[in-house]
């Protein structure tokens, strides 16, 4: 959740000394398991060295870490890839004269890691290079995950969402009807033919311009939708029944709206798979970087128990939903600029 | 409430002959624009973003008043009011007496206005410095004579004395941050080798490197240049690009590349800024703009997204020699003590003016 007022994202960039080759090393050092999604990454990288070391078949390895990998991590890749070219028929050596040189450097760049080896031999220089995925690195917790979270697309639109919510359709049994707060109205959709078409929107009258922060929230149960100077209020599966107002606002909700304090950036679920209550979170980027929900058994949030779920841009709002199991998201996509509607839900198993 | 802003001028035309003011002036009209077409020109109607023009007075003043209807919401401040016209030192001085809130200052300007007690926030380095050998001249034809010059240039004097260690050396197109592969560009000098490929050079040329005459940045790099050159044994001079022969190179239009064969130097200094954090978006946009200069117009674009497709297609750019990656560079701005919420943005966003409120309790006036 993006909080106000807004803080620079910044990574720490953690340089390590590099470390020598040494044929005992595997012994010494306990790696950290890497994510499937890098030993991929690996793979091709130790396939690529093949390609282009060859006619070479030893050579010595120095790795240099330049980016936001933690030591743990730096020593599984290098034991990774120690492994991989090991399986492809080459061998380690200390550095020694007239042997080729591998030097892999853990770079980063502003989407992704990027690892990029170095084979010299003599005056020559060849250079490979892989990316692999970063965001999975702050949840390196979740590679014992139980659990699963998926995101379903509800909707999407150009227009600021501030809310939403699904509620069944009181005048036709079995349907259900989609409502969107958005600053200036509240709107209601019907499902018909696969889509969601307009049945109703309703103008939220404003006492003043609407503020560039502004906030709001549907609760379904109650049938209201709050703004800080606005309000609807009605039967929200008879959207014919509700209307909408302006309030005054309480003094300092402007304020308080603006430092963020009446953001919420987790939500909490009932117990899906162990019967402990579950937390899901968001990243802690700013407001222009992609974000993630991850889940959490704790409050504290020490230890993720799921892979975290990624969305194209920031995540601008995570209620829970009624039914305690499933949490709405608003989030806005940075590639297409639209405002996205999603449930985010929970699944037993990996 | 008021802000008080730089700006130099909202002059079409006196923003395409200076590209500081060009900046400005791009900053500017996304505050008052809503969108951009895929090309970044800005498209719908003035006023339709977060602020509408509410008073001009040409080369003066300005003031953009918040656009109530703004679909993203109303801004926190009701008005900005811009100063026209002032010199980078003028915006640091009225940063220091509290005359403006909020100000672009030049990076080499940086520590100094930090030393003088100037609230200074600055972005990741997203503006590259080059030299640019201009095609068509067939002094610079001869690879040697680019290699040479290449050679002898002292990138880390640039960045520790000229720009007061605010930048970082570049060899490559990307910054490190964004392409993750600048480390393996070399930025070392080289002069002993610069000398011995100078000596192969025969006859060998005089030659004149250009910069802008309103950039007071690429004057004093120029200089810089031309002594690290001299000390290789290179003959090379510097000279000023005036705003005349600039709007001559391109033949009237604002179009922002100018026809290398109008330019009277063998090589000029050109500042390319990030239009996107994106290292594929970024580079494509100065393949672009440096093709018609250097004759890099059969480089190829990146193939992918991927980083070594992207190096790949940046490699061979500098493996050609017509472009020399000098410094990287932020975007420095100044800030009164009562902005609030100021978020540095990145690479390609315009300045979150929208988004700053004034603490009404710190009194700067």
């Amino acid at each position: 959740m993006r909080r106000l007022p807004r803080l620079f994202f910044l990574r720490a960039i953690i340089t390590l000394a590099f470390f020598a080759f040494t044929a005992w090393s595997s012994q010494a050092q306990s790696a950290a398991q890497i994510p499937p999604e890098w030993n991929k990454a690996l793979d091709t990288l130790a396939e690529k060295i093949a390609a282009t070391a060859k006619p070479a078949r030893t050579f010595s390895l120095d790795v240099r870490n330049i980016s936001s990998l933690n030591a743990g991590d730096v020593t599984g890749l290098r034991q990774t890839l120690v492994e991989d070219l090991t399986g492809l028929g080459f061998s380690m050596t200390q550095k020694l004269p007239g042997e080729a040189q591998l030097q892999l450097t853990l770079s980063e760049s502003a989407e992704d890691y990027v690892w990029v080896a170095e084979i010299r031999h003599g005056e020559a220089r060849e250079v490979v290079i892989v990316s692999a995925v970063r965001d999975l690195v702050e949840k390196a917790g979740a590679r014992k995950a139980s659990l699963t979270l998926q995101r379903k697309l509800v909707w999407e639109q150009d227009e600021r969402i501030l809310d939403f919510a699904l509620v069944p359709d009181g005048n036709a049994a079995g349907a259900s009807i989609l409502v969107v707060l958005q600053p200036d109205k509240i709107a209601f959709y019907d499902h018909r033919a696969e889509a969601w078409h307009l049945n109703r929107e309703i103008a939220i009258p404003h006492a003043r311009p609407v503020q560039r922060n502004v906030g709001g929230r549907i609760d379904p149960q109650a049938g209201t939708a709050t703004l800080v100077d606005g309000v609807c209020a009605g039967d929200f599966q008879r959207p014919e029944t509700v209307t909408c107002k302006s309030v005054p606002s309480a003094p300092g909700a402007d304020l308080a709206m603006m430092q963020g304090s009446i953001v919420e950036s987790d939500a909490a679920l009932a117990s899906t798979c162990s019967g402990s209550p579950l937390m899901l979170s968001t990243g802690s980027g700013d407001w222009t970087v992609r974000d993630f929900i991850q889940a959490y058994e704790d409050k504290n949030q020490r230890e993720p128990i799921a892979q975290p779920i990624q969305f194209p841009g920031p995540i601008l709002a995570l209620w829970p939903a009624e039914d305690g199991k499933t949490a709405r998201v608003v989030s806005r996509n940075l590639q297409t600029g639209a405002y996205e509607a999603s449930i985010v839900s929970v699944s037993c198993g990996d | 409430m008021e802000i008080g802003a730089i700006i130099h001028s909202l002059d079409p035309a006196v923003a395409a002959a200076n590209p500081e003011e060009a900046g400005a002036k791009g900053e500017l009209d996304a505050l008052l624009y809503d969108r951009r077409s895929e090309n970044g020109d800005f498209v719908g109607t003035a006023g339709s973003g977060p602020f509408r023009l509410s008073a001009w007075e040409a080369g003066k003043s300005a003031v953009f008043a918040a656009n109530e209807d703004y679909r993203e919401g109303r801004p926190f401040v009701d008005s900005i009011e811009i100063q026209m016209g002032r010199s980078a030192h003028d915006r640091v001085l009225d940063l220091e007496l509290n005359k403006a809130d909020f100000a672009q200052i030049p990076a080499e300007l940086a520590r100094q206005a930090a030393d003088r007690g100037v609230r200074v926030s600055a972005s990741r380095p997203n503006e590259l410095l080059a030299l640019v050998f201009l095609t068509g001249r067939g002094t610079t034809e001869n690879v040697r004579v680019r290699e040479a010059i290449a050679r002898s240039i002292n990138r880390a004097a640039i960045v520790n004395f000229i720009l007061q260690k605010e930048g970082e050396p570049a060899g490559g197109l990307l910054p490190q941050w964004s392409s993750g592969t600048a480390f393996l560009f070399s930025t070392e000098a080289d002069a002993r080798g610069a000398k011995e490929i100078w000596a192969q050079v025969s006859p060998s040329p005089k030659l004149v490197l250009g910069y802008d005459s309103a950039d007071t940045l690429e004057q004093s790099v120029a200089e810089r240049i031309v002594v690290d050159a001299k000390e290789a044994g290179i003959s090379l001079v510097s000279r000023a690009i005036s705003a005349s022969e600039k709007a001559n190179a391109h033949g009237g239009s604002e179009g922002p590349t100018p026809h290398s064969e109008a330019i009277h130097a063998d090589a000029r200094l050109v500042r390319l800024r990030m239009p996107s954090p994106l290292p594929s978006v970024s580079l494509a946009a100065f393949i672009d703009r440096l093709g018609p200069l250097a004759g890099i117009n059969g480089s190829p674009l990146p193939k992918s997204a991927s980083p070594e497709d992207v190096y790949d297609s940046e490699r061979s750019i500098i493996n050609g020699g017509s472009v020399v990656p000098l410094v990287w560079l932020p975007q420095v701005y100044g800030l009164s003590a009562r902005v609030r919420d100021w978020k540095q943005p990145a690479a390609g966003e315009g300045w979150p003016l929208a988004d700053v409120w004034l603490d009404s309790t710190t009194d700067v006036h």
